[in-house]
């Protein structure tokens, strides 16, 4: 298809983007770079390859339509493990989330049903997820029936369709019965029964006349027209095409699709029997869905690659079918070399394919009707927000699991497994719904691409033939055309990228893995550095053996330190995979042996512990100190600091952004702060931090800022906000210009500019007016006002002159609030010790130091500490204070103690981190341990206890009460229920709601009960008749009509008469009676009479009758 | 209670004098005299700051309030300012800082035309009045109180020197390292409640001493204040009353 179509261009004119996507022509890779052109000005070549080109894409769309958002690289199981019921098959599995196995590795589980065996139930299943070239993909099932027949399962626009085995084996190619029986039974050698990792399939021969027995085809050709026959309805695409045809297409595009040759099909689908057949025979463990050796990375590239394609072929399709149907109605004047004609006709079509990409990134989700084989429809996108730089680049760094796990009730796809070590961060993922599903990639953590090192693209095909004639060269016997005929554990099966292309003696393979493996350090061998080399041994019960390389994109790699091949330090990083490493020997620096003994020594070796942590989990100090919850409310709360979120503030237009005025560099450190250059974004201030309890203010996670502190500029921070003014409509199209921004004569001068815009530098309160406008079809001006009860700064003002029209369109006004700390304010240490700022304490009543005169920024209750273990805070305050003295900065790096070298391991074991920094204090005439005498600075006593003091890291969260903070007296209320509204914006209440019910009624408070719910609320005095019953009859009658006059002065209205309210049904004033109820009964009253339901009220005086 | 004094003669020894530091003992007196002394330095003695900034023209990187406030750090030469008002409580102007008896006024007029960043300083301010000018050295006052400690001589055979009473701040650590040594009560520490040690510390504003100076000048208006209330004030009257019948 895109050999056809090279060069795709689309016009989008009702935006100023462009919106033109160049489609790379086809030996540029399907992934390729994909021309962004952004307003006709700037051309971006973007490489939808790797997050961080994602990133530039992003930014690119953004400037072009204000998208700030990010798509997300999706995790996506490799594996597909459930059992399904026979007869319900494909019901079953339309409403089966179906997952993703990426990769070429096929693997099965083996379940039991809980069900009767009438059902011929419990079965086994093997997912292959073949990927073609261009990153679509096709799943691939073999189901296991119990009657040793599997079924051959792959789904065409969603659906699932079911081939048994035997006539796809013998569609593919031609085949005797006779060599397939030999090939399935290969695996199964009786002589090698006994021996550790052998195949125990003894029913292997049955089976296999099974398979042979299930379809009535001999020939090719029969089974390539059966199968023809059966897809037709299916493929809508052929109607003049043989039932052979129809047949092979299937088998090309459905069966295997990662393999172009059907004799390679033949073998893999043979393969994959095999192991069926292995696992269902107890032969090996099932492989984990869930674990992520299992799983690649579904790249947003990829995604966006194969939507477009998707949306070319629709466009394409709908175009073929305009074309037919004007070829249809005017056959004769007909000209298909006409191109004016059949542009025009396509041009009928519509520009979708942009606006759907378009729309895609904005919501997320993708509008298509196959699914693309993607288990997620939606989440693909999340809003990129830059609130400060960790929460920025961690949005490029995290992997989501996909979003219709987060609704699953099972948790085990949240555990953390063993098999993402080093690959995915422990410690950052958010506590909540998302946890466990949100992760993130670890600081060293990297994902294959179509590039390599030096960003050349990469020939899979000249890789691929230099790997096999490695392998060749290695001792492998290669596999053309036919399979031989043996199995493990004499032989191992080798799978290049899901195509089995030759087998390994046992003796042989584990030299050839090392040699693989010192290739592929080695730069200049013509094997990439991202190979996968994956062999899994031969075991009892293990995982079923083979050796099985990956060349492919999107897949997770590493680096490690191979010290088996090379002794030279430097030069011996290898990058691996997480389906190598499970099978691997990796030692970590973590103070022991991990439990290894001498006949599995160690071949690889991390290069240091903290790779295990993300980026952001990496920036706290001595992390290994703390107890691991604090270290992931951290990693939460560094997302949600105010600090510098960019270098160019005034030049952007963020529409929410944070900045804390006077940041600080952080005393205590660890080394990846200064290797992500975290200076340029410095998010807290270090301030000095006394532990006691003072004033009672600080209990329970409250905190004492000191106010001259804050009046010098602790913790000072504005929030910048910016507004698009859009007057155009953007329906209409003409030139014709209805609202233009222009001063009225209402509008006071001193604020709004001749222009109809706010001057830059003013103040705007809340209730003054903005901007102001003139519609020139009614010829009024309006102003737009200033919303919320804080008065803004204008900042900036940018007028988009991108629109045509003649007058200004557009503008972007920038506000700036100013956000001093105050009572209410969130701020947290970098060991998850959140507080609220409780009171701003005068500097004289702070207690003060004897020695130094110092005063504390900040008191912290020493009840933080017990209970949540936070030692990393202690040791970075007093380490903090040491460094401060000595003018030097203090690493602070995790697992330092476990990386030392070997030779001052026993002099340094004993050393704790206290004694070495006790000395820089005390070298300074401070105490040893960090406590200062202190003083009471409202008394000037001596306090009787030493208190803990020293420089903090401090960061200032986000949430602060201008934002939050609620407060109603009278107000508007609900139209229909009469009672107060909610909503912080709209000026409403804070909801009374049930428990809070519950807990009044339990104190007997009544009274309060009464006022809360009724008098203050919905208070209605309603007319009952108590003849009938009914609250809905009272109708007044005679003048006792209030004026409108009356309601619009606001007149009480005069005092009734009893006898003009009549009741409708009994027609007349008589028993009639004022009752007091909430306004909503009345409603309900009304409600239930509209379902002809009628409230009946027996009136009475005495209670309980 | 009534001629019951408890009147006291504090000493007061300089030991070193400086322009922008100084130590003196204040003897004879207790903690709470000696504390409104600190406090009163830290926060009521006058200086002189920019509080108001009117701004005409600001195109640089730094919004308005951000150099608003670093203005507002600026400390300024402030010997007249015992003389001056506060602009709160300023008379001739209703306190909008327009006169001479509580305001000065600065100019701060700078553009950068070349392609550097340029750096602006306290020297770019103008005064309008050339005894009130910015604080070369930037330094922030402090002014700190310490508490001198005796500790008593030997009691065993064993002898403890004290070598420098004043550098030692009570951490029990001498007492635990008695007891490390098997010898409890071998040192005991009592505090001189009565004896402190002031080290002030001026930004240049105001000389350290001059500092002092207006500190208990402002400490004896609060009393004259405290006392004139004590007359006119019933309250205290009864207060005392109250007291005198409670004993």
């Amino acid at each position: 298809m895109m050999d056809q179509f090279p060069s795709f261009h689309l016009e989008d004119k009702v935006s100023h983007w462009e919106g033109s996507i160049d489609m790379p022509p086809a030996q540029e890779g399907p992934a390729g770079p994909v021309q962004v052109t952004v307003g006709g000005n700037w051309d971006l070549i973007l490489n939808l390859k790797s997050e961080f080109e994602i990133s530039s894409c992003a930014w690119a769309l953004g400037f072009a339509r204000d998208l700030w958002r990010v798509v997300l690289p999706l995790e996506s199981s490799n594996i597909v493990s459930f059992f399904v019921f026979l007869q319900l098959l494909v019901k079953m599995l339309l409403s089966f989330p179906i997952f993703h196995c990426l990769g070429e590795i096929p693997a099965a589980r083996w379940l039991f049903s809980c069900w009767d065996s009438i059902f011929l139930a419990g079965f086994g299943l093997i997912a292959f997820r073949c990927v073609r070239e261009d990153q679509s993909s096709v799943v691939l099932t073999l189901y296991y029936l119990h009657n040793g027949s599997p079924r051959v399962g792959f789904r065409i626009a969603g659906r699932e369709y079911l081939l048994p085995v035997g006539l796809v084996l013998k569609a593919l190619i031609e085949t005797t019965d006779y060599e397939i029986s030999v090939s399935l039974s290969c695996c199964f050698i009786e002589k090698y029964r006994k021996d550790k990792g052998a195949v125990r399939a003894p029913l292997m021969r049955e089976r296999a006349r099974t398979i042979l027995d299930d379809i009535e085809f001999r020939t090719r050709n029969q089974c390539l027209e059966h199968i023809g026959k059966l897809f037709r309805p299916a493929l809508s695409k052929f109607d003049t095409e043989s039932d052979t045809f129809v047949g092979e297409a299937v088998l090309r595009d459905y069966i295997l699709v990662h393999l172009n040759n059907n004799h390679e099909k033949f073998n893999l689908l043979i393969f994959m029997l095999q192991k069926l057949f292995a696992l269902v025979d107890q032969n090996g463990a099932p492989d984990n869905v869930d674990a992520l050796q299992n799983m690649e990375v579904l790249l947003i590239g990829h995604i966006m690659t194969i939507y477009i394609k998707e949306k070319l072929e629709e466009w394409l399709l709908k175009g073929k079918r305009q074309i037919t149907d004007e070829m249809n109605k005017k056959a004769k004047d007909f000209e298909f070399r006409n191109l004016l004609l059949i542009n025009k006709i396509i041009s009928y079509n519509g520009r979708g394919v942009g606006r759907s990409i378009e729309s895609m990134i904005r919501s997320g989700r993708l509008a298509t009707l196959s699914g693309l084989n993607l288990l997620e429809r939606q989440g693909f996108t999340i809003h990129a927000e830059r609130l400060n730089y960790l929460r920025f680049i961690s949005h490029f760094r995290s992997v989501h699991r996909g979003s219709s796990f987060a609704k699953m009730r099972s948790t085990t796809v949240r555990k953390l497994l063993p098999e993402s070590w080093g690959f995915l961060c422990p410690v950052h993922t958010p506590d909540g719904t998302p946890c466990g599903l949100l992760n993130h990639m670890t600081s060293p953590c990297r994902v294959s691409s179509f590039y390599d090192i030096n960003g050349q693209l990469k020939d899979f095909l000249k890789i691929r033939m230099s790997i096999l004639a490695v392998l060749i060269a290695l001792g492998m016997t290669p596999l053309q055309p036919r399979l031989e005929h043996t199995g493990p554990p004499e032989v191992l099966h080798v799978l290049l990228d899901g195509c089995v292309v030759g087998f390994v003696a046992s003796a042989k393979v584990e030299k050839a893995v090392m040699h693989l493996r010192s290739l592929k350090v080695a730069s200049s061998s013509g094997i990439p550095d991202d190979l996968e080399v994956g062999f899994v041994p031969s075991s009892e019960g293990g995982a079923y053996p083979g050796l099985y390389l990956a060349t492919s994109p999107s897949r997770l790699i590493r680096p490690v330190r191979n010290i088996s091949c090379t002794p030279d330090r430097k030069a011996n990083i290898e990058f691996i995979g997480p389906f190598e490493q499970a099978f691997m020997e990796i030692s970590c620096p973590d103070g022991g042996n991990g439990g290894r003994r001498e006949f599995f020594p160690e071949t690889h070796e991390e290069i240091h512990p903290t790779g295990m942590l993300s980026i952001v989990a990496n920036l706290t100090p001595w992390s290994d100190h703390n107890q691991s919850p604090r270290n992931m409310y951290q990693c939460q709360m560094a997302k949600q600091t105010m600090g510098f979120s960019g270098q160019a503030l005034q030049f952007r237009a963020d529409v929410k952004t944070y900045h804390l005025q006077t940041p600080q560099s952080p005393i205590v450190r660890t080394a990846s702060y200064n290797k992500f250059c975290l200076d340029e974004f410095p998010v807290g201030t270090n301030a000095i931090v006394a532990v006691l309890a003072y004033s009672g203010y600080d209990m329970e996670d409250a905190m004492i800022l000191n106010k001259s502190a804050v009046e010098r500029g602790l913790f000072r921070g504005h929030i910048y906000q910016t507004e698009t003014i859009d007057l155009a409509n953007k329906k209409d199209t003409t030139e014709k210009v209805l609202k233009i921004f222009s001063r009225g004569l209402d509008a006071s001068k001193s604020i709004i500019d001749s222009d109809g815009l706010p001057f830059v530098g003013q103040t705007i309160h809340p209730n003054e007016p903005k901007y102001c406008t003139y519609n020139a079809l009614s010829s009024s001006s309006s102003t737009s006002k200033l919303k919320g009860s804080e008065s803004v700064t204008v900042d900036y003002v940018a007028i988009d002159g991108s629109s045509s029209k003649k007058y200004i369109q557009k503008v972007n006004i920038r506000s700036r609030r100013v956000r001093n700390p105050m009572i209410g304010d969130k701020f947290s240490s970098r060991h998850g010790q959140k507080g609220v700022c409780s009171q701003l304490w005068p500097d004289i009543d702070m207690p003060f130091s004897s020695v130094t005169g110092m005063r504390p920024d900040l008191i912290i209750n020493p009840h933080a500490f017990p209970s949540r273990m936070t030692i990393g805070m202690l040791l970075e305050s007093i380490a903090a204070k040491g460094g401060s003295l000595h003018g030097q900065f203090v690493d602070a790096t995790p697992f330092s103690s476990s990386t030392r070298e070997k030779g001052s391991e026993k002099s340094s074991e004993k050393r704790s981190m206290i004694d070495e920094i006790g000395p820089m204090l005390t070298s300074r005439g401070f105490n040893y341990h960090g406590v200062e005498v202190l003083y009471s600075g409202v008394l000037g006593t001596e306090m009787k206890c030493e208190i803990f003091m020293g420089p903090v890291y401090y960061q200032r969260l986000r949430h602060m009460v201008s934002d939050k903070f609620q407060v109603r007296s009278t107000g508007t209320v609900d139209q229909i229920t009469r009672q107060p509204i909610g909503g912080r914006k709209r000026g409403g209440g804070i909801r009374f709601g049930e428990m809070e019910r519950d807990s009044i009624l339990a104190h007997g408070a009544a009274y309060l009960l009464h006022d809360r719910l009724h008098s203050s609320s919905d208070y209605h005095i309603a007319d009952v008749c108590s003849n009938c019953g009914s609250l809905l009859t009272a109708t007044v009658v005679g003048p006792r009509k209030r004026m409108t006059k009356d309601i619009k002065r606001n007149l009480p209205p005069p005092p009734r008469l009893a006898n003009n309210i009549i009741c409708r049904s009994c027609k007349s004033s008589k028993g009639m009676e004022t009752v007091a109820m909430p306004y909503v009964f009345r409603y309900l009253a009304a409600e239930l009479a509209a379902m002809n339901v009628k409230l009946d009220l027996h009136l009475s005086n005495k209670i309980g009758t | 209670m009534e001629g019951v004094s408890y009147q006291r003669f504090p000493k007061v020894k300089i030991r070193e004098m400086k322009d922008d530091y100084m130590k003196f003992e204040l003897r004879e007196t207790d903690a709470s005299m000696a504390n409104a002394l600190r406090r009163v330095m830290i926060a009521e003695v006058p200086t002189i700051a920019i509080d108001l900034v009117e701004i005409e023209a600001n195109s640089s990187v730094l919004n308005d309030e951000f150099i608003a406030h670093r203005l507002g750090l600026i400390p300024l030469v402030s010997d007249d300012a015992m003389g001056m008002r506060f602009s709160r409580d300023c008379d001739a102007c209703d306190g909008d800082g327009q006169c001479e008896y509580c305001s000065v006024e600065f100019h701060l007029n700078v553009r950068c035309d070349s392609d550097q960043t340029l750096d602006v300083t306290s020297n770019d301010l103008r005064s309008t009045e050339p005894r009130v000018i910015p604080v070369d050295v930037a330094a922030r006052s402090l002014a700190s109180e310490s508490g001198g400690f005796d500790s008593p001589d030997q009691r065993l055979d064993l002898t403890v020197r004290v070598v420098d009473p004043e550098a030692y701040t009570y951490d029990e650590e001498v007492i635990k390292k008695a007891e490390a040594m098997g010898k409890p009560g071998l040192v005991e520490i009592y505090a001189k409640e009565d004896s402190f040690i002031f080290t002030v510390e001026s930004t240049g504003a105001i000389k350290s001493y001059q500092m002092v100076i207006n500190a208990i000048e402002i400490l004896k208006q609060k009393l004259d204040a405290v006392r004139l209330q004590d007359t006119v004030d019933a309250d205290i009257g009864e207060l005392t009353q109250h007291l005198g019948r409670g004993l």
